[in-house]
């Protein structure tokens, strides 16, 4: 498509009144680029050939006093872009940025088109993005720092001066004996020291991993910054993000089928004839988010060029349009999966010239860029040492030497054993037995038929069972899902596997995408295509540094560490027993990101203990499943020796903090580089400041924020990688890292010296000074970086179209090999027997998920299944006043036929109860026929205690929160009523009755559960 | 599956169906979507001014609010007060349970009730479509709302008690910007332009959807049915 094309006239040529008000537009533009020649582009004239573009859709005034500045959305995590229009130093207006695919329904504006034509260009944002500035300007934001002034929890706080904060932080003290609490309180220089945090298990790592710095809604850009103050100057292993509690269970079955190499994947909603939806929560959530994915969803589908199915319990917004609902019963998407499976096996259904290629070379050839590793043969021999694990070469030929000795080996059409590089196809439903070593046979198996026998130990009635539905319901879904060809898949996201047993269940749905092949390629599953560009090195090193650490031993949540590597396990082998079961399960084989676990790790002081607590934009109470069981763990400073938090208000979690540092929103900063989620795209959005920080100021000026407070912490500790001459620049050159724009703009620098972005015309460069308040600090940079910088800045990032990432129908980027039998995982023991783990898809695990998930209980006859809505982000946007207008309270939605039989009305007040929560909730039911009989669903969201909800006291609070004397009465905090509404369904998650009531995990990824919790629903009159 | 048509909304199925002060409504028989037949052809030939319309594309909404809030970011209504809303209405009358979402505005009526219902003049039909109120002369008798069959007009008690309603985002479409819930809307559900000199996306609608002539000069705001079996339900203008 050419630019010119793709111009978007603000006046039809035909229509004078419009053309006048281009011109004072255009004027408007010049006055605000002052002593610059500006004008907007010329509107364009004659037909309109795209229809995607209207003209005129777009435009922003830009008034006098008006700034824009195009940056990237936090409204979720979905990472559109954004334009923000500010007025006098005030957001006062969001829309979409016309460069960003995610704004654009993937069409984005061609790069090269000059950002001064892009304002009259389009771009859509939901309405989350919308409510920025009731989430900026909240009454209830803090802005300077806060110490406890009662005990933990009493909601008791006091203002503390920014040096006095970093020096009880950096040395501790008796900081609370003015409360009576004689406790010495650690601080961060206590941890620097690299004696064992546990003389008697020297692998767990020295004292460092003391420090456990949780991080909730972290993205990249922050991320590296966080992780440079945690494990480069401290020297902890502890940067524990929250993955678990976002979704794992979709992720731990792309991380099996993909080996690790990749945990989003998605059908791709541009090319697909046909989206089979299991738990992704497409027309309200998901990321990318409603603007993007369920947009180009339902515009294809009203166009009549694709079609789609749901699987979900609960009939979510989707169904308006879906061609299919499927109300399978919750934990149960695994059943239902390895169902179709079994159809298809049964009905010789799948792609069998996709599946024979054993390579990637052949699996370019049939239009994938992706092969599986259907044909590799495992060896499944008892008495071969190997049992479990890929046959290779060397196993067969002690001759075979290097790259040749370590290939798989797949058997040829003609029955040989050969590498798997040496043919385009290989048999693929094989068991037999090759030929080792000295003629001794080898029993093997191809990696189909381990799943296909797994697949195979149970019925389609027996599936059909499980999953709640009728048998014709999986054939005639597998039928219709193998129908397309490779341009059929599956979206899968949080609800599919976010529960216990969920590793395997999201493994079965992702092996259905191998099984018509379309992984990593136009149409089907595919992963992002990740960043435009790299931020590590290029002009600056931003990673390392001098005396920089490297982490040691064992992260406290388990993940991704070896049990059997432990001083336990051998304490315990050498006792005399097994070594197993390990006092807590380890994560050997995990995404990670296990907060749940690390919070579990602290309460139990399991594997070693906590001294030092940070918590970063995480509300773990509120957003954990059973969060409420650690309420105890924050309370108690023998578990928690200091806990510093640093969010932008005082919510269910921080409430039990010392600290509570005040942060900027990511209006004001939260700078970031922000790649695509899967599918398809490969770009890098670039989030900077709109307005200045409306938080307090150190004496030299820089706002109280994550980052002003990491450094001043590193430097007054005298950690390395913070202060003077940290950073190495081109020549020998060394810079500071002082405030953040010493560390994020010479990220900005590499992201465009290595993408070789153009220097930026003047026009465009005055474009950037004028309205963006980060090019304050363009001195950092040289005159010629900088230019470059101002290009990338003033589009918001750097973008490429959809088409660009495809090579025909292969995708360029994203992965190369998909597994359908995982051999790390396969040899992967359990912890707590030590039996190794299925490699393929199973649908019960011995010894830990006999049942299946969701037991039935009869006392607690409902499963609690929990969902996202349209106008909300997990925790934090209870500030969203619009969102709140329009659904002042959330509900406990129920089945018409269930309620009914418990006298139970719409409109009732009720109270939902579990064994994890014997008091319960109280919500106001709402029935219909949106949800599956036997399941109550509750979204998030609501049922908030803090965040403005509750009472504090807070002497001169006034000049602490933002809405100052507005929201306080003397010393008290004035609470608003209207944002304690609703109900959390997290608060009555059942928990773990034999890992000491913590909440429910899955035992090999370490998913929290979202949706098998039972409950009990009771009518009341409160 | 039935051909999809653009259609008005029934004025006097829909005054029972859209009060509601929460965005949702209790169940009590299926919702409408009026006449089925296009707007007879008008005999009026293009004019000199605009006469703006706003199509909304049921087979794209996905009731995702985006509008919803655009509106209120724009208008900074008082609480409570929207110009526009998502009605939502489910049915049991289906083989199995569907979702519907209704985009509800003022419908910029060609003979508006509020119009005759206002004793003080203030509300106007303008030649350009819009229905327009001028606060200046309005006083807050509150006839225009209870005339309303969409209930689309509200008094805001936080602007001295007078009435509001969507105008196109008049001042907007003067600066040559689309209204603030058209820009928003992710899957472009909502198209915006002029009758008399259609463009774009807006134009293919025309042709393609329905006759161009549909709706001229009827209400400004026409809808595209659902093409699924609710819409076709909705066709058989059964409630």
């Amino acid at each position: 498509m050419t630019d010119e094309r793709k111009k978007i006239a603000i006046a039809g040529p035909r229509d004078p009144s419009r053309r006048h008000a281009l011109r004072c537009c255009a004027m408007a533009a010049a006055a605000m680029f002052a002593g610059t020649e500006t004008v907007l582009g010329q509107p364009a004239s004659g037909q309109m050939e795209d229809l995607d573009i209207l003209p005129g859709r777009g435009v922003n005034r830009l008034d006098k006093d008006i700034k824009i500045v195009h940056s990237v959305c936090l409204g979720c995590n979905a990472r559109c872009g954004n334009r923000v229009v500010v007025k006098e130093g005030r957001l006062i207006d969001v829309s979409g940025n016309p460069y960003h695919p995610y704004n654009t329904m993937g069409k984005p504006a061609d790069y090269a088109v000059p950002v001064l034509e892009s304002i009259s260009y389009p771009g859509s944002v939901c309405g989350k993005a919308k409510e920025v500035s009731n989430y900026v300007y909240n009454p209830y934001r803090i802005l300077r720092p806060l110490k406890r002034a009662g005990k933990r929890g009493s909601g008791r706080f006091e203002s503390i001066e920014w040096d006095q904060l970093i020096e009880e932080i950096t040395f501790g003290g008796q900081n609370f004996r003015h409360l009576g609490e004689k406790r010495r309180f650690p601080g961060i220089k206590d941890l620097d020291s690299d004696t064992p945090i546990d003389p008697s298990a020297p692998e767990l790592g020295p004292a460092r991993n003391g420090f456990v710095f949780m991080t909730g809604r972290l993205q990249p850009g922050r991320k590296a910054f966080i992780d440079r103050f945690v494990k480069g100057a401290v020297g902890s292993i502890n940067r524990i993000g929250h993955t678990d509690i976002c979704g794992l269970g979709f992720r731990m079955g792309n991380y099996a089928f993909t080996e690790g190499r990749q945990v989003e994947l998605k059908a791709d909603p541009w090319a697909a004839d046909y989206i089979l939806v299991f738990g992704a929560n497409i027309y309200a959530a998901l990321q990318p988010g409603v603007n993007t994915y369920g947009a180009i969803v339902a515009k294809r589908h009203s166009q009549g060029r694709m079609r789609f199915t749901i699987v979900d319990p609960r009939a979510q917004e989707a169904l308006v349009h879906a061609d299919g609902w499927i109300p399978i019963r919750p934990g149960q998407d695994g059943a239902f999966a390895m169902g179709m499976i079994r159809w298809i096996i049964e009905h010789g259904a799948y792609n069998l010239e996709y599946l024979a290629a054993p390579n990637q070379k052949a699996a370019w050839a049939v239009g994938n860029n992706a092969y599986s590793n259907a044909t590799h043969l495992v060896i499944t021999d008892p008495a071969h040492p190997g049992k479990g694990r890929f046959l290779r070469m060397r196993d067969i030929d002690p001759g075979a030497k290097g790259e040749q000795a370590e290939a798989f080996v797949v058997l040829s059409r003609d029955g040989r054993s050969v590498s798997f590089l040496q043919v385009d196809t290989a048999r693929l439903d094989v068991a037999t037995e090759v030929a080792g070593p000295r003629g001794r046979g080898i029993k093997v198996k191809t990696a189909f038929r381990i799943m296909k026998e797994g697949v195979m130990e149970h019925g389609l009635d027996e599936y059909a069972r499980l999953a709640g539905v009728d048998r014709s319901v999986i054939e005639d879904t597998a039928r219709q899902f193998t129908s397309y060809g490779p341009r059929a898949a599956v979206c899968q996201y949080h609800g599919a596997g976010n529960y216990v047993g969920g590793t395997y269940a999201a493994y079965a749905i992702a092996c259905l995408n191998a099984l018509v092949g379309n992984v990593e390629r136009k149409g089907g599953y595919m992963s992002s295509g990740g960043a435009a560009s790299r931020w590590k090195k290029g002009v600056y090193d931003l990673v390392d540094f001098p005396g920089r650490r490297r982490t040691r031993g064992v992260r406290i949540s388990r993940e991704k560490a070896r049990y059997e590597a432990s001083s336990e396990y051998r304490r315990k082998k050498a006792e005399g027993g097994t070594g197993y079961p390990a006092s807590r399960p380890w994560f050997p084989f995990t995404k990670g990101g296990l907060s749940v676990e690390t919070l579990a790790g602290i309460d139990r002081g399991y594997p070693y203990s906590c001294k030092i607590l940070f918590t970063y934009f995480f509300n773990p109470l509120y957003s954990i499943p059973g969060g409420y069981r650690f309420r105890e763990t924050l309370e108690d400073a023998d578990k928690v020796p200091l806990h510093v938090s640093i969010d932008i208000g005082v919510n269910e979690s921080n409430i039990y903090a010392d600290y509570i540092i005040p942060d900027v929103t990511y209006a004001e900063g939260q700078y970031g580089w922000l790649p695509p989620h899967a599918p398809a795209f490969r770009f890098t959005g670039i989030r900077t400041p709109c307005i200045e920080p409306l938080t307090g100021r150190t004496r030299d000026g820089r706002p109280f924020c994550l980052e002003t407070f990491l450094i001043d912490i590193a430097r007054a500790s005298g950690l390395p990688g913070f202060g003077k001459d940290v950073i190495q620049g081109h020549g020998g050159h060394t810079h500071d890292l002082v405030r953040a724009e010493d560390f994020y703009l010479r990220g900005f620098a590499n992201l465009a010296f290595n993408a070789n972005i153009p220097k930026a015309s003047k026009q465009e460069q005055a474009f950037v000074e004028a309205n963006y308040p980060v090019a304050r600090f363009r001195k950092i940079l040289p005159d010629g970086i900088w230019k470059r910088t101002c290009y990338m800045l003033a589009r918001g990032g750097i973008f490429k179209g959809y088409e660009e990432v495809f090579d025909g129908t292969r995708f360029r980027y994203g992965i190369r090999k998909v597994a359908l039998y995982n051999e790390r995982l396969a040899t992967t023991k359990d912890p707590f027997n030590g039996s190794p783990f299925p490699g393929s898809l199973r649908l019960r695990l011995p010894g830990i998920l006999e049942e299946g998930a969701g037991n039935q209980d009869e006392d607690y006859p409902f499963y609690l299944v929990t969902h996202k809505m349209n106008v909300h982000t997990q925790s934090r946007t209870v500030w969203h006043r619009w969102a709140m207008e329009i659904f002042p309270e959330n509900f406990v939605v129920m089945n018409e036929e269930d309620a009914a039989e418990l006298g139970i009305g719409d409109g009732d007040m009720v109270r939902l109860l579990s064994r994890g929560n014997p008091e319960g909730i109280i919500g106001r039911a709402k029935t219909g026929n949106l949800v599956r009989k036997g399941c109550v669903a509750v979204s998030f969201h609501y049922g908030h205690t803090q965040l403005g909800a509750s009472r504090l006291e807070v002497p001169g609070g006034d000049k602490v929160f933002l809405g100052g004397k507005r929201v306080f009465d003397g010393r008290y905090l004035i609470p608003d009523p209207a944002l304690a509404a609703g109900l959390n369904p997290n608060q009555v998650s059942d928990l773990d009755e034999v890992l000491m009531r913590t909440p429910m995990i899955d035992p090999v990824g370490g998913i929290p559960d979202f949706s098998t919790t039972r409950v009990k629903v009771l009518k009341t009159d409160q | 599956m039935s051909a999809p048509v653009i259609s008005s909304l029934h004025e006097s199925a829909i005054g029972k169906t859209v009060e509601n002060r929460r965005g949702f409504l209790k169940k009590s028989g299926m919702f409408m979507l009026g006449m089925t037949q296009p707007v007879a052809l008008a005999a009026n030939s293009v004019k000199n001014h605009p006469l703006w319309t706003m199509i909304i594309d049921l087979n794209r909404c996905m009731g995702c609010q985006s509008c919803v809030i655009a509106c209120k970011a724009r208008s900074r209504a008082g609480r409570g007060i929207f110009y526009t809303r998502l009605v939502e209405r489910h049915s049991d009358r289906l083989p199995e349970p569907k979702r519907f979402f209704l985009p509800v505005l003022c419908n910029h009526c060609k003979s508006p009730r509020c119009v005759s219902a206002c004793p003080s003049d203030a509300i106007t039909k303008l030649e350009n479509g819009i229905v327009l109120v001028d606060h200046a002369r309005c006083t807050g008798s509150g006839r225009c709302v209870s005339a309303c069959p969409f209930g689309s007009i509200q008094l805001d008690p936080s602007r001295g008690n007078r009435a509001f309603k969507c105008d196109f985002c008049l001042e907007r479409i003067r600066a040559g910007l689309m209204p603030a819930c058209v820009e928003a809307c992710p899957s472009r559900a909502r198209l915006f332009g002029d009758m008399n000199r259609p463009q774009g996306e807006f134009a293919a609608y025309l042709g393609h959807e329905i006759p161009q002539s549909a709706g001229r000069p009827g209400p400004r705001v026409l809808y595209v049915t659902l093409r699924n079996e609710v819409g076709a339900l909705l066709n058989d203008g059964r409630t």
